[in-house]
């Protein structure tokens, strides 16, 4: 096994067992991870948490993922999400896509795909935010003494 | 339109940019290279769904909306990210694609939810006002049901609670509720069907007629029957009549109603749209739960002395026979126990014209019915067959006063006859079983596995052969999975077998003490075949009776899911966009999604490679490769894939200035053995080639002479290289990121093209196929068109992998012309192997390897 770097995750998902096993297996491989019942929950733990990225279920009573996305982008921009569905609508896809999520999974799926997208969205997260802050370092520099 | 917003740019503000400083590039050039690596692997990924979406619409197996909706998301994901990914590369060339592709998906949406057109009508109506044309308001039975009473034959009293009437029974809350249920619900996972299905059961049972609808029901009870009248509720299906779609024996029968237990007994017909058997004939049929809607037929309950089931015609019959008999199963009683298979049965086998019995195989001393009662019931059925045009399966009963009635009338599932072998007692060996009746024919050979309970049913493996002590309806789920089925009791007319005759796997039914020999036999012989139309079993597997299996015809020919694939594909998989050189290769002409990605790749190969050019970089520019092998050969790189310090504005490189990992290893099986030029072409294949090349004009020879000079591009990164060989009529592509994370690494090679027929490509790809398929590739190949990849595995397993493709991207080019003969194809196997394990075996023997 490869030595993660340790980030947070929220797994927002209505299937309990899914839910409950994604977390405890990304708990085992050193990660943060808490769990979301439905889309509603997920938005105010994001909104109040620092999580670095949300593995969103598309098909969800009370707040579906799309909606929930759109919200969690507008609260969080950076906070990248993996959407996650077995049976979404076909325009879902590429809804979820262009309001900014990082990538898609289809159920059923190995959890070292799920580990690997969710390392690739962290990792775009994190360039995101060097990015920022190093474009912060120059204005700070350049700015007169 | 494409270029309008460069152009305007440059038309207003003709200065010039500034010069970028070389870090910048650097950092441009970075960013386009990620860009590139994400549009590849879209690409990869879209190709393989679409490929996947194809297996399963010409494959055999069934599958499911759900199967579909995943594969196409996964392709316009991919296709976006492309698209995405180009516009970021291209810098605002290319919008159009933006547009063309939320266009398709729109359409894509409408043609996937597309949901059945149904009529609204009254919510009873009686049985004696129905006729076949009521179909859409009281389903498929009923309707027959009314035709033949109009037909003058004697039919049960009754009324029918329609399609309107189910509608305002099951209102949204309800409807959502089972929809959620049936999306979560695996039916592979027989357990999580079971539960599921008794969930969305419970909920149909548990919910109230409206009080208005049951005023209605009481009215109409009334009306036709007396106060104790006892009546039978029946499923009768809407949405059934495809051909060749029996849906026999799937939905519940209620017998003994009385006026009391109407809404119950109404209640379970419709819940039965949603038992574990008729949810898995729907799946494995093509029909979405949508596509069916229930009505219920209530009628009169016939006191019969004797009931059965009349065959019109023989369903299992040779050719020859065909036209000759029709066969009658009679039982005491009501005829559940034909229908369900539990009852041995007494089987009379008739003569259509002129009329007579022609045997009698009876169960008891004497015959349940009379010669007289068989006229009646035969000339009943020349009537239906006559006037449905076309031969019936005929339930029927005769009441203690000897009159006759139709319960119902469909038509017979027929079986394509086999070829005849030699069986039976002409059979070099001795079967272990001999007997029972053939209830669907053919052979299979398989473990055999017995099921007596439905939890036992959870662990029956695929392509078992199931034995059963009765051959009930609520094994059905199981026959998707079952390479055949027998049973000791039960007979040809039952649910079941219809099921296996519409499926085509071999069934014997009534096979009395076959388990006791099997069981004997068990301990010392693993495999056994069953021979249903000799009636045999055979220990062991018998390759004399295994000549009678046949092709199964694709259970979803003709359904709605197929039909829904069929015309979501004609978005998704056709390719306009041929040739990068034609002037139509524009974003405009994208009318699938298989044309954007052919169009977003080429392009963004174009942008990598002018990349240099564009901007004075001469690091990216393409520099010749001197070396001694034939074509020319291009190398960009990309990112590190050459050595430090080479001079960066130099035209040309060799081959020890690369240290791309897989482009090395590539080349090493390019330079393996020198290329033989092209092999010498009978007459014969010269003529298929300039015949192909006038029905082609893109083949013609200028055009041929002026590619087949066309130079073969490396693009490479340390650890990545995109190979893409384009000579002449052949097109082959090598792609490979190589990657300590094994989870990214991947290695895929297509082949496509070539100037002969269409058989000898895809002899020439069935050889490449096999030989790949050696060295642990996935390989899937569709005529002419071969891809092949191996994911996830360490770096010197995939080098070994990519010297081979290097080695056969060079030697299996104009193979195609000598395809024609076995031998040459032969031949050629052995050459490739043997040089290939000569390759490797230098390999490792070279100084540093082990």
């Amino acid at each position: 096994m490869t030595e993660m770097k340790k980030f947070n995750i929220l797994v927002v998902d209505d299937e309990q067992e899914f839910r409950e096993m994604t977390v405890k297996q990304l708990l085992h491989r050193g990660m943060e991870a808490e769990g979301a019942e439905d889309g509603k929950i997920g938005l105010e733990m994001v909104e109040e948490g620092n999580f670095d990225v949300v593995l969103l279920d598309v098909k969800m009573p009370v707040m579906d993922g799309i909606k929930a996305l759109r919200k969690m982008k507008q609260a969080k921009p950076l906070v990248e999400v993996v959407l996650l569905t077995g049976h979404a609508s076909v325009d879902s896809g590429i809804e979820g896509m262009k309001l900014g999520a990082f990538d898609y999974l289809m159920k059923p799926m190995e959890f070292d795909e799920v580990l690997e997208k969710l390392c690739d969205a962290f990792e775009k997260r994190r360039i995101h935010l060097d990015k920022i802050e190093m474009a912060q370092m120059k204005k700070h520099m350049s700015l007169p003494s | 339109m494409a270029f309008f917003p460069l152009n305007l740019k440059e038309f207003f503000f003709c200065e010039k940019p500034e010069p970028l400083s070389g870090e910048e590039l650097q950092t441009i050039f970075q960013n386009r290279y990620q860009l590139f690596r994400r549009l590849l692997t879209a690409n990869n990924n879209a190709l393989q769904a679409m490929a996947e979406l194809e297996r399963m619409y010409y494959g055999s197996s069934s599958y499911r909306m759900a199967e579909i909706n995943s594969k196409i998301t996964a392709i316009q994901i991919n296709v976006y990210k492309m698209v995405n990914s180009l516009l970021e590369m291209a810098e605002g060339k290319y919008t159009r694609l933006e547009t063309i592709l939320d266009q398709i998906s729109h359409n894509l949406e409408l043609i996937l939810n597309q949901k059945p057109e149904r009529q609204q009508g009254p919510f009873i109506m009686p049985l004696s006002e129905i006729s076949f044309e009521d179909r859409e308001l009281v389903g498929e039975k009923m309707a027959r049901l009314g035709e033949v009473g109009r037909l003058g034959l004697p039919i049960p009293t009754g009324f029918v609670f329609t399609a309107s009437a189910t509608r305002k029974f099951l209102h949204a809350e309800l409807i959502d509720e089972i929809n959620r249920q049936l999306q979560i619900i695996d039916p592979e996972n027989l357990e999580g069907l079971y539960a599921g299905c008794h969930t969305m059961q419970e909920l149909v049972r548990d919910t109230t007629v409206p009080s208005s609808l049951m005023e209605e029901i009481y009215a109409s009870f009334d009306r036709f029957f007396k106060k104790d009248q006892k009546i039978a509720t029946r499923s009768s299906a809407l949405g059934e009549d495809s051909a060749g779609v029996s849906f026999a024996g799937l939905y519940a029968t209620v017998l003994d109603v009385d006026r009391e237990g109407l809404a119950a007994g109404i209640r379970e017909v419709i819940a039965s749209k949603y038992c574990p058997r008729a949810i898995a004939y729907r799946r494995r049929r093509g029909y979405r739960h949508v596509d069916i809607e229930m009505c219920v037929g209530c009628v009169a309950m016939v006191n019969a002395a004797v009931s059965g089931v009349l065959y019109t015609r023989n369903p299992n019959a040779t050719q020859e026979e065909k036209g000759e008999e029709m066969r009658c199963n009679a039982v005491e009683g009501i005829g559940r126990g034909v229908v369900e298979g539990t009852r041995d049965a007494d089987l009379y086998i008739l003569r259509h014209e002129p009329f007579s019995v022609m045997e009698r195989r009876l169960t008891g001393e004497h015959p349940l019915l009379g010669e007289a009662q068989l006229e009646e019931l035969a000339a009943a059925g020349r009537k239906l067959e006559k006037h449905f045009a076309t031969p019936q399966d005929v339930e029927w009963s005769f009441d203690h006063d000897g009159h006759l009635f139709i319960l119902q009338s469909r038509p017979l599932q027929m079986q394509e006859h086999h070829e005849v072998v030699e069986t039976g007692n002409n059979h070099p060996v001795a079967p272990l079983y001999q007997g029972g009746i053939t209830a669907s024919d053919g052979a299979c050979c398989g473990r055999i596995v017995r099921v007596d309970k439905p939890e036992q049913a959870k662990a029956f493996p695929a392509d078992a052969i199931l034995y059963v002590e009765y051959p009930l309806p609520e094994w059905a789920p199981l026959l998707n999975r079952a390479a055949g089925i027998f049973s000791s009791g039960g007979n040809e007319a039952g649910h079941l077998a219809t099921v296996a005759r519409e499926f085509g796997i071999p069934a014997l039914f009534g096979c009395g003490d076959v388990c006791q020999k099997v069981e004997k036999m068990r301990a010392t012989v693993e495999e056994f075949t069953l021979d249903s139309t000799a009636r045999c079993i055979y220990p062991g597997r018998d390759e004399i009776a295994l000549r009678r299996q046949h092709v199964i015809p694709s259970p979803m020919t003709s359904s709605p899911v197929q039909l829904i694939l069929s015309r979501a594909l004609q978005l998704i998989t056709p390719l306009n966009l041929n040739d990068p050189d034609s002037i139509r290769f524009k974003s405009t002409f994208c009318e699938t999604l298989h044309d954007i990605t052919r169009f977003c790749h080429e392009k963004s190969v174009m942008v990598m490679f002018n990349f240099g050019g564009n901007y004075h970089f001469p690091q990216a520019a393409a520099k010749r490769l001197t070396a001694d092998v034939p074509l020319e050969w291009w190398v960009i790189n990309l990112a590190d894939g050459l050595r430090e310090g080479l001079d960066k504005k130099t035209k040309t490189v060799s081959i020890e200035d690369v240290v791309s990992v897989p482009m090395l290893a590539i080349w090493r099986g390019i330079a393996a053995f020198p290329w033989a030029g092209p092999p010498p072409v009978s007459m014969r294949g010269l003529g298929s080639i300039i015949f192909q090349s006038t029905m082609r004009p893109e083949l013609s020879p200028d055009v041929a002479a002026a590619k087949l000079n066309s130079r073969n591009f490396f693009l490479i990164s340390k650890y990545f290289c995109n190979l893409g060989v384009r000579l002449g009529y052949h097109y082959a592509m090598i792609e490979a990121w190589l990657s300590e994370l094994r989870t990214e690494s991947y290695l895929t090679f297509r082949f496509k093209g070539g100037a002969a027929d269409m058989h000898r490509k895809s002899v020439r790809a069935r050889l490449l196929a096999d030989i790949l398929e050696r060295w642990d590739f996935s390989v899937e190949l569709r005529g002419d068109a071969l891809l092949a990849r191996i994911k996830k595995m360490p770096i010197d397993f995939l080098e070994e992998r990519l010297m081979i493709l290097g080695y056969l991207s060079l030697h299996a080019r104009q193979l195609d012309m000598v395809m024609d003969r076995a031998e040459t194809v032969e031949k050629y196997r052995q050459k490739f192997l043997r040089e290939i394990d000569e390759m490797l075996a230098r390999e490792k023997n070279k100084p540093g390897n082990k």
